[in-house]
């Protein structure tokens, strides 16, 4: 059936829970851009019937005139299950530079295809040349601060930092008491926790 | 006794300007957050915010620098957050504003509504979005149907841009009174509006006074 493919690559996309990703399916991608072009082709053919037989192409209504309709409509409906598909990707994908940070990790860099790592490149270094403009970095404060200071634990070596005028030692597995505009960075990579008796 | 007065008037004076600031900026943000297109750059604000974001952080500084009590300076740091987080949270609405709505943006009379920095990042996004349609999706496509905006070369307008849903309802309060309020073309739906009253409306309807600043969502 024309355009079951389609609707089965962003049934794939809707299963997936809201801000998550599947791997790119570049299978059935490719196989719904096949149909394009096989619909394509059907679709020139019929015109070009109707030409040879010297009708009018604007008011000819006879069955080639339908079926050709037929495979317009179906390849219209094709290219836009494929673009939502692309589009909505790439809607969560961005959203990844504000809830991930700028480098991916690697278990969702496997589920993009090649345009789509660059597109999260290129996107993150858009909002990167915006905050450098502004002089402003706005992946810190995701939510509204409480306390000015957060109790911290350490997941990982982190080394000796520089925070405001002093410097720490973050060793692994130790409690520090921080800014938390400072914590901030460290948490949204993973590196801490925030404590919590 | 005079110029003690005169110092609290001034005081007051100035602490009155200051909550105001940042209770506008709070009403924008507010306004950004709940309306689902962009709204008007309150470039001034900003800038306003900004400054006395940074005089915050100059007096936070100067306080732990001469020993100030420890309560005081983390009362003033934390005021100095929310304000910094109201405006980084404001700047990250519209710029994902921007994200979602970048093509209808750019071809639309909102394009003024964005400040210079945000037109430059939307362009940016816009071509890096367009390259990746195109290479992904459209190069593979056959002829006449490789456009990003239309759905094929028979297509008269551009009907593939999303859209942000104007229908969508909205809390909202009005400020003053507005009196009679028309919510439709017809004159169907006619809604009173008194002052300081909370509405559930399109915000379709409300646009107007949303933008002119006589009513506020929520």
């Amino acid at each position: 059936m024309y355009g079951r493919r389609a609707s089965q690559l962003l049934k794939e996309l809707g299963s997936c829970e809201a801000g998550q990703l599947t791997p790119f399916d570049s299978d059935s991608f490719d196989q719904v851009t096949k149909e394009c072009n096989k619909h394509n082709l059907q679709l020139q053919s019929l015109i070009r019937k109707i030409e040879d037989q010297n009708l009018d192409i604007q008011t000819t209504r006879n069955e080639d005139h339908f079926g050709a309709v037929i495979h317009h409509l179906s390849l219209t409906r094709n290219k836009r299950c494929l673009m939502a598909y692309m589009y909505n990707r790439a809607e969560v994908i961005q959203s990844f530079r504000w809830k991930v940070g700028p480098v991916l990790p690697q278990e969702i860099q496997e589920k993009l295809n090649y345009s789509e790592e660059e597109y999260f490149k290129s996107h993150s270094a858009a909002i990167e040349s915006y905050m450098s403009e502004l002089d402003l970095d706005l992946t810190v404060d995701m939510v509204p601060p409480k306390d000015p200071y957060i109790r911290v634990r350490v997941l990982d070596d982190i080394g000796e930092v520089c925070l405001g005028d002093h410097s720490i030692s973050l060793t692994k597995h130790s409690l520090h008491f921080l800014r938390r505009t400072d914590a901030e960075q460290f948490i949204s990579q993973g590196l801490m926790e925030e404590f919590l008796e | 006794m005079a110029s003690s007065s005169s110092w609290e008037e001034g005081d007051a004076a100035a602490a009155a300007a200051a909550a105001t600031d940042v209770e506008l900026l709070k009403r924008a943000w507010r306004n950004e957050k709940a309306a689902p297109e962009i709204l008007r750059f309150e470039a001034a604000l900003v800038a306003r915010a900004r400054e006395q974001i940074q005089l915050l952080e100059e007096t936070v500084e100067e306080f732990m620098e001469n020993g100030v009590d420890d309560l005081v300076v983390s009362l003033y740091q934390m005021d100095l957050d929310r304000t910094l987080f109201l405006l980084r949270s404001y700047l990250r609405i519209r710029l994902q504003k921007i994200e979602k709505y970048m093509i209808h943006i750019s071809k639309s009379n909102l394009w003024n509504r964005l400040s210079e920095q945000e037109q430059r990042f939307a362009k940016r996004c816009t071509e890096i979005m367009e390259k990746h349609l195109e290479q992904s999706v459209l190069s593979k496509l056959p002829y006449g149907y490789q456009s990003m905006l239309k759905q094929s070369i028979s297509s008269e307008e551009d009907d593939m841009v999303p859209e942000p849903q104007l229908d969508t309802f909205v809390f909202c309060k009005t400020k003053g009174a507005v009196g009679a309020f028309q919510l439709d073309d017809i004159g169907d739906e006619i809604v009173d509006l008194v002052a300081d009253d909370l509405y559930v409306l399109r915000y379709k309807s409300i646009k107007g006074l949303v933008e002119s600043g006589q009513i506020d969502l929520v």
